[in-house]
Formats: structure tokens, sequence, C-alpha cells
């Protein structure tokens, strides 16, 4: 699992969780559970009975009365809020790219470096060439040091996938092996099959 | 698809079985039978973006909204209509209100579809390939819809077959076929053999049940 997939999953379930518990609570006391089961909740739960209101009186006079303190606490965190929450928004948009690839080795030793561009583009073409291949589009992901490829394949309606992956790793990703000097990449393939109506063989 | 389009390097008619590939693929190391070769796919997890994407964009926008919101008021504006609405509602209505149970109800049942969103590894419209031995950092997955055309296609392809419906599942692939001429029976085992032959070309890194019906057609 790659770490932003790991912060996602983290971070969704502590937003799951919270509005799971949430909830309960209110319905807990809402549907007077505590009472039915003779449950006695412990002091300073916040919701027992049917008749409790989420902000109550008492609730609004004691913030208020918290003293010079309360109203900038209030406010940084709700800036801190807005930071994280804008920070993890644009940590999804963001797809991290390689620039350019060091050629023969690391460190390169003629300073020979590989736009990620023309890598994939490179491939693309070889790739989309291929028998039961319809198109071909690939990306290069990750840092320089850690690329990985990306590969997404329309297939024709004679394409078999097989033997298309077989044809993929014997031709253009060995071509890349060699050409860049580059120990082999993570590469995950995508293959699709283009709809497309029924018809029958006479 | 025409004839027309057809690349080169193809052998040549459209209605060449998968298997009949140049003799290069022929010798696949993905052969039918081949599962033990190669190594298989797992299923990789899916980040889940659009659902971060979109928890995230609901948390920034309340904070911005209340940061905002507290902020004129400390500079001695009057509070926005929604915050008084929003604090007024909260301060008199119950919690066995309807719209408060309606509101817990929702908030639970998001919070239980987020938890099982975080927990579950997702992409469950791509089916994982076994890898081609020469590429062991490889990974492939092929969407289940295409699954079902190219398998349709070859269910057509088996005579006596007029028309013919697929659906892929994660475990299990169901034919149903319209049978025009031959003995339904004999089309069925044909059905099956082909659907088995093709599901093999598809790689599959954990071959699904396959399940065929066919149904007499001869209007």
């Amino acid at each position: 699992m790659s770490p932003r997939s790991a912060l996602n999953r983290s971070l969704l379930a502590l937003a799951g969780l919270v509005l799971l518990g949430g909830g309960l609570l209110i319905f807990f006391a809402g549907l007077d559970v505590y009472r039915w089961h003779g449950l006695v909740p412990p002091a300073g739960w916040p919701l027992t009975t049917p008749a409790d209101v989420l902000l109550g009186s008492a609730d609004r006079a004691r913030w208020s009365s918290q003293g010079w303190w309360w109203w900038p606490a209030v406010i940084a965190a709700l800036v801190l809020t807005a930071l994280l929450a804008l920070w993890w928004l644009l940590a999804q948009l963001r797809r991290r790219r390689p620039g350019s690839l060091p050629v023969g080795g690391t460190p390169p030793p003629d300073g020979v470096e590989l736009r990620d561009r023309a890598l994939s583009d490179a491939i693309a073409a070889e790739a989309g060439a291929l028998p039961g291949v319809d198109d071909a589009a690939v990306r290069i992901t990750g840092r320089p040091a850690q690329h990985r490829t990306r590969i997404r394949l329309t297939l024709t309606p004679e394409g078999a996938p097989g033997a298309t992956l077989t044809a993929l790793c014997a031709g253009p990703l060995s071509t890349a092996r060699r050409c860049t000097g580059l120990p082999d990449p993570p590469t995950e393939v995508r293959l699709q099959a283009r709809r497309h109506r029924a018809h029958r063989v006479k | 698809m025409t004839p027309g389009s057809t690349p080169p390097g193809r052998s040549g008619a459209p209605s060449a079985h998968p298997g009949a590939v140049p003799p290069a693929q022929a010798t696949s190391p993905l052969a039918p039978g081949g599962p033990g070769r190669g190594h298989r796919t797992h299923r990789t997890w899916s980040p889940r973006r659009i659902t971060a994407a979109l928890v995230a964009a609901v948390i920034l926008v309340a904070a911005v909204a209340a940061l905002v919101d507290v902020i004129a008021v400390r500079a001695g504006r009057p509070a926005a209509f929604w915050r008084r609405h929003l604090a007024d509602e909260l301060a008199t209505r119950p919690v066995d209100d309807v719209w408060m149970l309606t509101g817990a109800a929702v908030a639970a049942a998001v919070g239980v579809w987020l938890i099982v969103l975080a927990l579950t590894p997702g992409r469950r419209r791509w089916l994982p390939l076994r890898s081609p031995a020469g590429c062991p950092r490889l990974r492939a997955f092929l969407d289940r819809e295409g699954a079902a055309v190219l398998l349709r296609d070859a269910a057509l392809r088996v005579p006596g077959v007029g028309a013919a419906r697929v659906l892929v599942g994660r475990h299990r692939i169901k034919a149903r076929a319209d049978v025009r001429f031959r003995d339904p029976q004999r089309v069925k085992d044909d059905l099956t053999a082909v659907l088995g032959e093709e599901c093999d070309q598809l790689a599959l890194a954990r071959p699904p049940r396959i399940v065929v019906r066919v149904r007499q057609r001869t209007d």
C-alpha cells in the first residue's frame, strides 16, 4: 500500500468513526436506549435523555465565559483544521512525476538524463503497434530514483490479454530496460477492451 | 472496428480465434495450463483518492465558513444567518426530534460507509491477471466489462448461438445464449469449452467459475 493510500484510509476511518460515534450518541439518547436497558452513563456523558439538546444554554454560557484566550484558541484551531484539510485535498490532486530519469546507472556517468515524457512516449508508441492493441497510454510517476510505469492498453476485439502481456513484456518493456540501463521499474498495466456491437460470424 | 483499421503484423481475418495469433505469441508462457509459470498478481489497494478529496473538501469548506464567521463576530459584525439559525435549531430541538434522529442516522450511515471504504481494497472493476514470466515486477489488470466483451465475442463464434450475454463477476462468469439451430445440449457443451479456452486467453490470476445457460430460440 502506498503512503498516500495508508494516509487516506486512516483519515477516512477516523472521519467515519467520528460520524458514527456522533450519530450513535444522538441515537441512543433520542431513543432512550439507556433507560430501556437500565444503563447508567458515566458522569459527564454528553447526551442521556430524549429531552436533551445538542447545544444547551449552559454550554453556551460556559464557552462565552472562558476568558480572553478562548476565541483566539478557536480561531487557531479552525485555521489549523482548514490548512490540514487543504493539504489533504491538494495531496489527492497532485501527481508526482520524475521529470527526468538518470540514464546509464546512478549517478549518471556524464549527466545524461532522459525526460520522462520521452520514455513514456516511446513505450506508448511501441506498445500501440503490438498486435491486438488498439491504443496505449503510458505515464511515468514517482521520483527519479524510484519511478514506476503505468500503462493503459485498449484491446481490439481480436486481442488476447495474456498474449498481449507477454508481447508487452518482451517488446516495449524490454526495449525500455535495455535503452535506459535502469533496473526494471514496478509496472502496472490496465487492459480494457473497446465496447462494440455483437456481430455474428456467418 | 473495420478490417481496414487492422494494425500491421496481425494475422488476417477478424474472425480468427485469438488462439491463432502470430507464432511468437502462440508460444506464450501464459498458454492454457500455465498458471504455475508466471506469477499471480494480487489485488492492489485503491488509494481512495476521490473519497478522500470529497471528505477533505467538506472539512475545508466547513472550517473556512466557521473561521470567517468567528472572525467577523470578533470584529464586531453580527453573526451570519446560517450560524444563528443553526445554533437556534441545535438549542431548541431535543434529541428525540425526528430531524435530529434523521440527521443522526444519516451521519452514522455515512460513518459506516467511510469505515468500510477505509478497510476494503476496492478496485472491484479490475480483475488481476497473471504476469508474464519475463517481467516479475509487472502487475496487470483487466477490466470486467472488457473481459465480458471478449468472452461474448468468443461465445458468438460457436455455431448455433444467435445472441449471447456475458456477465463477468469477480468470482463467476455467467453466460446466457440463445440457440438458433443445433441441439441445445451440444451448443452448451461447445460454449463451455470455448469460454473456458477464452478464459485461459484472458490469463486471469484466479480463474473464475463459468456458468452457461442456453435457451432455444427458433423464431
